[in-house]
């Protein structure tokens, strides 16, 4: 499959035939872990683009619960005021408990349970609107509240899911590292075990390239040969951990799906290995026959 | 003999030759070999013969001295002009050295692939080569399943197809009884006609006196050319051409002597 006729008997090797399983594998661990990074990177974008442009204003109950309206209406006024805010809304109790019930319990729906008013705040797009000046302003006018940006769980959260990435990036240069290898070591083990006929056809005239150029064929073949078998082996257990995902709703989780684009990525992992394969085997058969006379 | 650098094929200044750090297996050799010359090379078994011709189709580099081929020192030609040099010499090696897992066809086209000739002037001259030397019905099959001769004359069609400069035969009628021999050399003789330089390794003397070539002659290593001035014999026609009159026994030419210019 793939290959180009080849003067060396390469299809019967018996390495031939184990180096497609060992990359069948390695494109599967590249598969998930490439998976995990883009779902991630999809993920990151997507609460980053939520949470840029919003603020978050908490305005605490007062001793005197029948101030509390009078309190929020003064932070509204205020809002309202901000050219540089496009809309805000006011949290209903129901909302708020429910956001609460998670980590209350039932106990959330307790009328007597104290609450913080939330307003939540959609800026302009491209309003550069200072949080702490808008804080001690409110504070000012009305004491107890607080303004937040988001700020520390947004960094809180690139630092996570930069670290995850780094580990999934670490993970796929392991997997091409081992597939060098891998090959390095098929390729050297093929030269020597078709060392007669690579002397007659170097005897006959063959350029270095002539050789290097049916290894690297074969070893583009096998390649993707295991790239996709390895493909196939991903798609089920990723359509499989999506509908896991799925199937918990919980708002804990993020959307793990992947887009059109994510998976016309990992389709074209299997191409990206057969290609360092080929790659490989062309520069070991090089390297090595260039040490002949 | 001496000959204008322009005109020799292969010359050796001094050669020396040792395997590791055994003894010398060619001492001082120095020769140079006209275009279009055709020498037998004779001597006893672990002359060096066949060291000689490894040295000339440049499968080994020598201890010492200088080999030129074609007009160039091997030994300050770039690495990646070999090939193209090694193309110019058509080699038939003792063991044959065919790849086993190819077909005749194949194994004959070899070095038509390598040198990168169209796919189509290929499938002609092999099929028109190996038909000529009487494997018409063996295109396809694995040199394991054919005779020590077939799988000699395959070789034999290997080393000439690209129509070499020089020709190298090592023990080339080691396998054949002495009629198939002189029907082998009429092919070398054909293409020595044509320009080809021959070098013919043998310990069959009885070719060797009745042809009367120049014979390049090894003794523990030493050499020596001896009979160059001798009038050049022609190699006489067969007395029993095969069936058709061909140059082998299932040949389809119709002479003793192969039309080169015809074949190529």
């Amino acid at each position: 499959m793939f290959a180009r006729r080849s003067d060396l008997l390469l299809d019967k090797d018996a390495l031939s035939r184990f180096l497609p399983w060992l990359i069948a594998f390695m494109v599967f661990l590249a598969i998930l872990a490439m998976a995990g990074m883009l779902v991630l990177n999809a993920t990151a974008s997507r609460w980053d683009q939520g949470i840029r442009g919003t603020l978050t204003v908490q305005v605490m109950p007062a001793e005197d619960p029948a101030k509390d309206d009078e309190r929020l209406q003064v932070v509204l006024s205020v809002l309202a005021q901000m050219p540089e805010i496009d809309r805000y809304e006011m949290l209903t109790d129901d909302r708020l408990l429910k956001l609460l019930e998670p980590w209350l319990g039932p106990a959330a729906g307790s009328r007597d349970l104290p609450l913080p008013r939330l307003v939540d705040v959609e800026l302009k797009t491209g309003a550069d609107l200072n949080a702490e000046v808008l804080s001690r302003q409110l504070a000012a006018r009305v004491p107890g509240t607080s303004v937040d940006d988001h700020r520390i769980w947004l960094k809180r959260l690139v630092r996570l899911i930069q670290t995850v990435e780094g580990l999934a990036t670490l993970v796929l240069a392991f997997i091409a590292l081992a597939t060098v290898g891998t090959v390095v070591f098929t390729t050297r083990t093929g030269l020597d075990i078709h060392r007669e006929a690579i002397e007659v056809m170097h005897l006959i005239g063959a350029q270095d390239s002539y050789v290097a150029g049916q290894f690297a064929s074969r070893a583009f073949a096998l390649g993707l040969k295991g790239g996709v078998f390895g493909l196939l082996l991903a798609v089920p257990t990723l359509l499989g951990i999506g509908y896991l995902a799925q199937q918990m709703d919980s708002s804990l989780l993020p959307d793990i799906t992947l887009g059109p684009v994510h998976w016309s990525a990992l389709a074209g992992l299997p191409l990206v290995v057969s290609l360092i394969a080929m790659v490989t085997a062309r520069i070991t058969v090089m390297k090595t026959l260039s040490r002949m006379l | 003999m001496t000959t204008n650098d322009s005109e020799t094929v292969v010359r050796f200044e001094n050669v020396g030759l040792r395997y590791g750090l055994g003894p010398e297996v060619l001492q001082d050799v120095t020769f140079s070999l006209a275009a279009g010359s055709f020498h037998f090379l004779v001597g006893d078994s672990g002359a060096g013969k066949s060291s000689l011709l490894k040295l000339i189709y440049l499968a080994l580099k020598p201890s010492r001295g200088l080999i030129s081929l074609f007009g160039r020192d091997i030994a300050t030609t770039p690495r990646r002009e070999l090939p193209a040099m090694r193309r110019r010499v058509g080699v038939v090696f003792q063991e044959f050295r065919l790849l086993n897992h190819l077909s005749a066809f194949d194994n004959v086209a070899l070095p038509l692939r390598v040198a990168g000739v169209r796919k189509s002037d290929i499938q002609k001259h092999v099929v028109e080569l190996l038909s000529w030397v009487g494997l018409k019905d063996h295109l396809d099959a694995r040199p394991p399943t054919l005779s020590g001769g077939q799988q000699q004359r395959i070789s034999i069609a290997r080393a000439v197809i690209s129509r070499p400069k020089l020709l190298l035969a090592d023990e080339p009628t080691g396998n054949v009884d002495d009629r198939m021999a002189m029907r082998l050399l009429h092919l070398f003789e054909e293409l020595n006609k044509l320009g080809t330089t021959v070098i013919i390794a043998t310990h069959n003397s009885h070719l060797v006196k009745k042809l009367k070539f120049p014979k390049m002659h090894l003794d523990e290593g030493w050499m020596e050319i001896v009979g160059a001035d001798t009038e050049r014999a022609s190699v006489p026609p067969t007395s029993e051409p095969g069936p058709g009159g061909g140059l082998f026994d299932d040949g389809d030419d119709d002479g003793t002597r192969p039309d080169l210019e015809k074949l190529f």
